[in-house]
């Protein structure tokens, strides 16, 4: 699905209105419509992507089986279980398909040459259409996440209280907006690389990796990276990646409680200011250079 | 095989040998309409209305061998369905055709090695590479042996006089340049049957000529039998005998350049040129139809009447020359299209079955 | 068949050609697919910081899972070069009516189909999978027996037909559908089962599952049998395993070729 950002409004269409309320309700109209007239990959396509989970649950069940201890890393099978699950959850927030190439490639094409001159802001446009995207992926996809929460319900520890529900709520918020930055910027390397899909590549190949969507980021803890009392982990942990899958699956699963949430959560939020500035600066520098290299 | 076969009258180079029969061809689609509006969409989860279009509704043709036959037809009149269907691409909804005595879309690779297709807003080339290396391709898939394909490409390239153009890569070229190449990888298995579908679509007017040229010398060397499909009356003025006028599915009318004049016009165009830009009361007392242009007069009438009403006219005064011309072919073509399917049922009576 | 043969040279060559005139583009291809394959090698490592077996008494120690790993390498390796990047234009060719020019040559429409693109950037993995099996099998805890040195590429190819079929099979529901953005990520789910020892699959829903993709879609057999021949001891079975393999193969390209015809006599082209 790498429609979202590539195929932008019409021209006029933008032209004559800011983004007003009505703009968002028939993109949020028009994003419904497209998912519908698809169905048979979509409902397909959702169930789809619990399959790679499949397999990592019972890969990690042979693992625990062949251990005498029955937990790695102080995860139970059933938590793992559990955190692959959530780490869906997180990833359904933070994964932005077809964002960066999207951008990347309306600056090749010269298609962003229209955002240049019309008074519309154009991350302001793309946010507002990921948004609506989202919306109304989450509006179809609850049904089939549900479903598969509901039959895997066993392997969660009870559910957390009040506190931590909104803190994983939150975490999903930031880790939305940290995704949607991070990828945003990327695209508009594209100001100054003609080919960005390798770069892209790479940075889902690190992303996938050091996010957690791999394995539980606490599996490094005991790795170590040769500088003396400095494992993996702690590097990783310097990254913004961890936020876009680990850190909202671990909340919920009570792995990061009291001061320790409170401080990553700022820290989250302050990656998200992060990259709203570095998109911010990427944008301002590489439509000046565009209009000064004529593109 | 079928039965009855009628020799054609009006096109000269024909040989009387079928090559084309295609009888009560009729081609449907099911298409899915999307439901307008979201509360449609959501119903259409459920139950998604489909209609069916006919494409071709029971066409009926017959081309013999060396015969160049143009088909005119607006969008969506079923011409490139009509193609595809006699490539083989598409298999019809009801009919029968042969095309060189094999059902096409049985798509045998003795039938597939006997024609080819050149689609104007299609690539057959590799887009990265040079043409030489998509002509080689070519020569293994069509087992031309190596002398045969030198000379065939040689005399196709200098024909068209493309030879620089071999070693560029294909994506580096004119769309002029391309579709020559296009055409040289078409016709280097020397193709008895040829499918043109809007060859000259966005080519400037040297590029369409040089391809008109092209295409009429070697139709006439190797007696190659051509059906092109077009927008352009051009393309049809400069290379075809026959007409064929599609619209909606069905032939409106089948016959020659000639005759179509003849059978749809009922009236001439006479251009008068005077010495002074006349009164028009005056012309209106003529009772015809017609259009001042300063000195100039240009009046529509009866055929059947311009010998008892010409030499009124020319007595006048102040006519200086005066010219009697057919209606523009593209004016005719234009007004079928527009009266399209009610024409449909008596308007192709003379032509040829 | 030789003419055959001579057409998929003419192919490979103008692959290469093209290759070779984005040199930058394919060295970049390279290094990131080997950045794929060092990252989950990276992810085996770590899996055997907490265990020395995958699955108790399987016998996947370290040096068998990693020449597991690397079977798997090489044969993701051959069907990613040879059939994937054509199965994949093929939904665009259907999109843009490609496929008309392909269907009007006299030669084989599913030959044309899945070899007309060669991604050579693909076989980088699978020369990693070779020097990766090169230094697992001294490390074997028994040396491979000289005859499953001799049916491995056997095997190896009985795994690349199987994958192939499940390729052109998933090709030709682009045809039907019209379209299919999904083509690679089902791709990707489908052999992801593939990915591990059938071992891990056990307990009420493994054993099913197993049951499933062994003798349904035959894509357990695709790594697991060579793998299993060539670093585990021969038992009993392997008569067995090795016959099913094979068969199984054939049975898939031969459904796979009528499910391809099928498709295209309902093929109805993109109007222009």
């Amino acid at each position: 699905m790498t429609s979202a950002a590539s195929d932008p409004a019409p021209s006029g269409f933008l032209a004559r209105r800011r983004l007003g309320l009505r703009v968002w309700w028939t993109m949020l109209v028009i994003c419904l419509e497209e998912r519908l007239v698809y169905r048979g990959d979509f409902v397909l396509g959702t169930l789809m992507r619990f399959l790679p989970i499949v397999t990592q649950v019972f890969l990690w069940t042979a693992v625990f089986g062949a251990t005498s201890s029955g937990s790695i890393a102080g995860y139970s099978r059933n938590d793992i279980v559990a955190y692959y699950l959530l780490t869906m959850v997180s990833r359904a927030f933070s994964s932005m398909p077809g964002l960066a190439s999207g951008i990347a490639r309306s600056i090749r094409d010269g298609s962003i040459k229209k955002y240049l001159v019309q008074p519309v802001d154009y991350v302001g446009y793309l946010l507002a259409a990921r948004i609506a995207h989202k919306l109304v992926y989450y509006a179809v996809a609850t049904l089939p996440f549900a479903g598969v929460f509901l039959f895997c319900r066993d392997y969660f520890p009870p559910i957390p209280d009040w506190t931590t529900l909104g803190a994983f709520t939150l975490s999903l918020v930031l880790s939305f907006l940290l995704g949607f930055f991070m990828e945003a910027t990327l695209g508009m390397l594209g100001f100054w690389f003609l080919e960005v899909s390798s770069i892209v590549f790479a940075y889902m190949l690190v992303q996938y990796m050091l996010s957690g969507h791999m394995f539980p980021l606490d599996m490094l803890r005991d790795i170590p990276t040769g500088v003396a009392g400095v494992s993996v982990a702690d590097v990783v942990r310097f990254l913004p990646f961890e936020y876009t899958a680990y850190f909202p699956a671990a909340v919920w699963l009570g792995k990061v409680q009291g001061a320790e949430l409170v401080r990553s959560l700022v820290v989250e939020a302050a990656w998200v200011g992060v990259m709203i500035v570095a998109c911010r600066i990427a944008w301002w520098r590489g439509t000046r250079r565009y209009s000064a290299f004529g593109g | 095989m079928h039965n009855s076969s009628q020799p054609r009258t009006n096109a000269s180079s024909a040989t009387g040998e079928p090559v084309i029969e295609v009888r009560g061809l009729a081609k449907e689609y099911r298409v899915f309409d999307k439901p307008e509006g979201l509360l449609a969409s959501v119903t259409g989860l459920f139950n998604r209305k489909s209609r069916v279009v006919e494409a071709l509704r029971g066409v009926n043709l017959q081309v013999e061998k060396g015969e160049f036959v143009a088909m005119l037809g607006p969008n969506g009149a079923g011409k490139t369905t009509f193609l595809k269907l006699l490539s083989g691409i598409i298999t019809p909804t009801r009919g029968a055709a042969t095309v060189l005595g094999s059902v096409p879309w049985e798509r045998t690779d003795d039938f597939r090695r006997r024609f080819a297709l050149v689609m104007g807003q299609r690539n057959q080339l590799w887009w990265d590479l040079p043409a030489a290396e998509s002509f080689r391709l070519h020569k293994e898939i069509y087992r031309i042996d190596t002398p045969r394909f030198e000379r065939t490409r040689d005399e196709l390239v200098d024909l068209l006089d493309v030879r620089k153009l071999l070693l560029r890569p294909v994506r580096d070229l004119s769309l002029g340049e391309r579709m020559k190449l296009e055409l040289v990888a078409a016709l280097l298995h020397e193709p008895e049957v040829l499918f043109l579908d809007e060859p000259t679509i966005g080519l400037d007017v040297v590029a369409q000529h040089s391809l008109h040229r092209f295409l009429a010398h070697v139709q006439a060397e190797r007696q190659m039998t051509v059906i092109l499909t077009t927008h352009y009356m051009k393309d049809v003025a400069a290379l075809c005998k026959r007409l064929v006028v599609v619209t909606e599915g069905s032939i409106l009318y089948d016959g020659s350049l000639e005759q179509i004049v003849d059978r749809f016009t009922s009236h001439k165009i006479v251009t008068l040129d005077l010495d002074a830009p006349p009164d028009p009361a005056a012309i209106d007392r003529l009772g015809f139809p017609c259009e001042i242009r300063g000195p100039q007069v240009i009046l529509r009438i009866d055929r059947t009447r311009i010998a008892d009403v010409l030499p009124g006219i020319l007595r006048g005064q102040g006519v200086r020359d005066v010219s009697v011309e057919d209606v523009p072919l593209e004016e005719i073509v234009a007004e079928m299209f527009r009266s399209g399917s009610t024409a449909g049922t008596d308007g192709a009576t003379g032509a040829p079955r | 068949m030789t003419r055959y043969v001579s057409i998929l040279l003419t192919f490979a060559r103008a692959c290469l050609v093209r290759d070779m005139t984005f040199r930058a583009n394919f060295v970049l291809e390279c290094v990131t697919s080997l950045g794929w394959m060092a990252m989950n090698l990276a992810f085996y490592l770590l899996v055997f910081t907490f265990t020395p077996e995958i699955g108790l008494g399987t016998g996947w120690t370290k040096a068998p899972f990693f020449a597991f790993v690397a079977t798997g390498m090489i044969i993701n390796s051959i069907v990613q070069a040879l059939f994937m990047p054509s199965a994949e234009e093929l939904t665009e060719m259907v999109r843009t009516g490609g496929l008309d020019g392909i269907l009007v040559q006299p030669l084989d429409a599913q030959f044309l189909v899945s070899m007309h693109r060669i991604d050579f950037s693909a076989f980088a993995n699978g020369l990693v999978g070779v020097g990766l099996l090169a230094w697992a099998i001294p490390r074997l805890p028994q040396p491979p027996h000289p005859v499953a040195i001799l049916l491995y590429p056997l095997l190896v190819v009985c795994g690349v037909a199987i994958l192939y079929s499940l390729v052109i099979m998933l090709a030709a529901a682009t045809i039907h559908l019209g379209r299919n953005q999904s083509l690679y990520d089902f791709w990707f789910y489908l052999t992801n089962f593939s990915r591990y020892p059938a071992e891990i699959y056990s307990g009420p829903w493994g054993g099913p599952l197993r049951a499933l993709c062994t003798f349904v879609i035959p894509i357990l057999l695709v790594v697991n049998v060579p793998a299993r021949v060539i670093a585990q001891p021969l038992t009993g079975q392997a008569g067995m395993m090795v016959a099913g393999t094979v068969f199984a193969a054939a049975a898939a390209l031969v459904i796979s070729r009528w499910v391809f015809q099928s498709a295209l006599s309902k093929y109805r082209s993109a109007s222009s």
